[in-house]
């Protein structure tokens, strides 16, 4: 008897030390760093289009979740869809007086309810692949339409999705190719220095997009000018269907998701957010192909206008980067090939002399070549033409060395 | 050494790159992209992930311009291939670690690289690696020859060399880093490899088998045919009806809690899966048989029973299918002809609710569509002969079947 009096607040102090324990396991710092996923991830919230993140199971999805409600400021409300039925989604049936005269009213659940009070938050749909396609069908109206049963969800709710990669879910979640159109995808995978540190007792702290209210219209000319230059000279991608087995399931080019991408590329500027952030928002909206020309044809955007340093070639300020730079001077020499007047030759000539004093010389040398050949009979040479020769002692060092070339293979 | 250094030769490196770019016009972007540093302590020429590229002065002043552009164009196909990530990635799925691990990714990465690069217009740089310095076959990838050599006699002479992190993923501590200037993002340089992949597949005229390989792989990255299979399978499985789901047919047991209220329970029922093998074509025992046991798993996962797997094969194919299915308990009929109609007729009278069919595509296609969710392994085939019709081309499957490519 006196043992088990005496063990009893033994037992009392021991979960005291382990609620020590926990207090000082909880304790963990954060630090700054630049997270492009989670940017990308609020900017699409922000901007109220559905979102599937696709990940394995146990990587940070929701973690990442709890960090975004709180920087957007939106209580967070998690739903696991694999432990719930169709009803919890489509509505709960509920008898009243006289069914025939009332109706069945579809009652839904008490988290949307009070979802629906508060009139804002962040609601996450977790492991949408594991619930039966019942369940799915369901969820797919709530993420798509905001209706759960007889309620609607008010526009300051915004809904996330998460979904572990059809390799790996059991129960054969795949999206159809209409829906896959009506998400922005972004895969979510563990970065394994974030981890081991973070179990060092330091998790990283993104610093999120603050949308600028002075950029606001800038940014809406940008994305529409960007789009539409795009899909105005290349008319086939507006509608790229997914027609192989690999690319089913992903994003895809439709006018719906461009119309997406516009919205994405107006909060992506007026958050000043970098290339990346863009890059995956825009490459989960319209697939990797398409993505990525629009990507290479906002770059071009941001090229300075051929006819503008035609205009004035002594004030042209040509991009540092050699392939950018090739590209402004074939884009130069294609101009004075559309219209050639000698004035305008001249003027290419003294950009290539620019380029030629500010930069790395061999890249001139094709855009030199073609310029030359654009030359009529009664046109003078330039005398920008002298500068040039850094380039054509660079050039003949090259052919010499070609001519070697030929000759080791004889 | 009594030549003192006057700095990097610039003129020289300028020359060589002019030279590498009219050699292989497809690679001029790339070659643009790279931003060249003067590196005393780079021992020859190395690049780094960010598409640095760092040069010593005095292997510029020792290599004559050509074999300088050959220098060149390798280190632009190391970050164009994405070693440094194919590396780590290496290293992390092998848990190897240490220099040597990472000299011989280096080694394998030059011997993926040189092996096609050179020759039309560009010499061979001297002491370039091959597959054949290290004994091994032409025509691989880095992850194959890494698995086929280890550090030893015939890689003695190979120490030194260093293509850096951009090769084989492992830091160096003369790089500039990722905060360091004039280095490209991780966008960048998926849009210079972008466009350089596709001026390759928009002219293939020119290129080389191996770089319109890489090309089309950039543009549309492969996926293994396994994983393919078992998504279409289990997508057709668990589709409405079949597998496990809800139904009205019987009460769910939250039924009272909601008096009145009629909630459907959840359901499972079995798919019953038929398997059509076609083996008029050439198709090994091998292939058929990880598709056949790929399928059998699936089935079975998806809470499927081994008895509602069918097989229907072609006479051919029992050798393979019978003692497979027997050690899988499946039941295995005899079939006849080398048409796949007859097959799918066969399998349709079961009543199946996926129909599987392996093959190679040499076969007429059922005009009709079958009644249930139809899943097609294609073997992949280089190409097709008829003696009779040269220029025969075998249907492709129907529009409603899901096609899967293998191997």
């Amino acid at each position: 008897m006196t043992t088990s009096s005496a063990s009893l607040p033994a037992i009392g102090s021991q979960l005291d030390v382990a609620r020590d324990l926990l207090a000082l396991l909880g304790q963990v710092s954060t630090e700054p760093r630049p997270d492009t996923r989670l940017e990308a991830l609020t900017l699409a919230v922000a901007a109220d289009l559905p979102v599937l993140l696709w990940g394995e199971p146990g990587i940070g999805k929701t973690a990442a979740l709890t960090q975004l409600a709180e920087s957007l400021d939106l209580p967070l409300t998690t739903v696991i869809a694999s432990v719930h039925e169709p009803s919890d989604f489509s509505g709960l049936p509920i008898l009243g007086d006289d069914p025939a005269a009332q109706g069945v009213p579809m009652a839904p659940p008490d988290w949307a309810v009070e979802l629906a009070r508060a009139g804002r938050g962040l609601l996450f749909l977790d492991e949408l692949s594991t619930a039966p396609p019942a369940v799915q069908a369901a969820l797919l109206r709530l993420v798509l339409e905001r209706q759960i049963g007889a309620l609607r969800l008010p526009s300051g709710v915004r809904i996330v999705a998460a979904a572990n990669p059809r390799s790996s879910a059991a129960d054969g979640w795949e999206l159809s190719p209409p829906l896959a159109n009506r998400f922005v995808h972004l895969q979510w995978t563990h970065d394994h220095d974030v981890v081991v540190r973070g179990l060092g007792g330091t998790w990283p702290r993104a610093t999120l997009p603050r949308l600028d209210p002075e950029q606001l219209s800038e940014a809406v000319a940008f994305a529409r000018r960007a789009v539409c230059a795009l899909l105005a000279a290349r008319p086939k991608l507006v509608h790229q269907m997914p027609t192989t087995e690999t690319r089913r399931g992903g994003a895809w080019a439709s006018p719906r998701s461009w119309d997406m991408t516009v919205r994405l590329i107006a909060f992506a500027t007026a958050a000043g957010a970098s290339r990346d952030v863009l890059s995956l928002l825009v490459r989960g909206t319209v697939g990797d192909g398409p993505g990525f020309e629009l990507l290479t044809s906002i770059d071009r955007m941001d090229l300075p206008d051929p006819e503008l340093l035609l205009a004035d070639p002594a004030a042209a300020d040509l991009p540092a980067r050699g392939d950018l730079r090739q590209a402004v001077l074939d884009g130069v020499v294609a101009a004075v090939r559309r219209q050639p007047e000698k004035s305008r030759w001249d003027a290419a000539w003294e950009l290539l002399a620019k380029a030629v004093a500010t930069g790395a010389p061999d890249l001139v040398v094709v855009p030199a070549t073609t310029l030359a050949t654009l030359r009529r009979d009664s046109w003078e040479i330039p005398p920008a033409i002298e500068h040039l020769a850094d380039m054509v002692s660079v050039s003949q060092r090259a052919d010499r060395a070609a001519a070697r070339v030929v000759e080791v293979r004889r | 050494m009594t030549a003192q250094f006057t700095g990097l030769d610039y003129e020289k490196l300028y020359a060589a790159r002019l030279q590498a770019v009219s050699a292989r016009p497809y690679l001029a972007t790339a070659l643009y992209a790279l931003h060249i540093i003067e590196s005393r302590r780079a021992p020859t020429m190395s690049v780094d992930k960010y598409w640095r590229c760092y040069v010593s002065p005095a292997f510029v002043d020792y290599m004559p311009e050509e074999e300088l552009a050959s220098v060149l164009v390798h280190e632009v196909s190391h970050l164009l291939r994405d070693h440094h990530g194919r590396s780590d990635r290496y290293a992390h799925t092998h848990d190897l670690s240490g220099p040597g691990e990472r000299l011989r990714m280096n080694i394998a990465a030059d011997a993926e690289i040189n092996d096609d690069i050179f020759g039309d217009g560009l010499v061979w740089p001297r002491g370039a690696v091959t597959p054949a310095t290290l004994g091994l076959a032409t025509g691989e990838l880095m992850e194959d020859y890494l698995s086929q050599f280890t550090l030893g006699p015939r890689t003695q002479e190979l120490a030194w060399l260093d293509c850096g992190s951009g090769a084989d993923g492992l830091d160096r501590d003369w790089e500039l880093g990722p905060d360091g200037t004039d280095g490209l993002s991780e966008q960048e340089c998926d849009a210079v490899r972008y466009r350089v992949a596709q001026g390759i597949v928009g002219r293939p005229g020119n290129a080389p088998k191996g770089w319109r390989r890489w090309a089309d792989r950039a543009l549309h990255p492969p996926q293994p045919w396994r994983q393919l299979l078992g998504a279409a399978l289990r997508s057709a499985v668990s589709a409405p009806g079949v597998g496990a789901d809800y139904t009205y047919r019987r009460p769910a047991r939250r039924s009272a809690s909601l008096p009145g209220v009629v909630l459907p329970s959840l359901r499972r029922m079995p798919p019953r899966v038929a398997v059509v093998i076609d083996t008029s074509g050439s198709v090994s025992d091998v292939e058929l048989g990880s598709a056949l046991l790929e399928v059998a798993a699936i089935t079975q996962a998806v809470g499927g029973r081994r008895d509602l797997v069918t097989v229907f094969s072609c006479d051919t194919a029992a050798r393979i299918a019978e003692p497979l299915c027997r050690a899988e308990g499946m039941a295995l009929m005899g079939g006849g002809g080398t048409d796949l109609r007859t097959g799918f007729t066969k399998a349709l009278r079961t009543r199946p609710d996926v129909l599987v069919a392996l093959t190679d595509g040499q076969t007429p296609w059922p005009t009709t569509r079958p009644t249930c969710r139809t899943v097609v392994g294609l073997f992949h085939r280089e190409r097709s002969y008829n003696e009779a019709d040269p220029d025969y081309v075998p249907d492709r499957p129907p529009d409603w079947a899901r096609v899967v490519e293998i191997g």
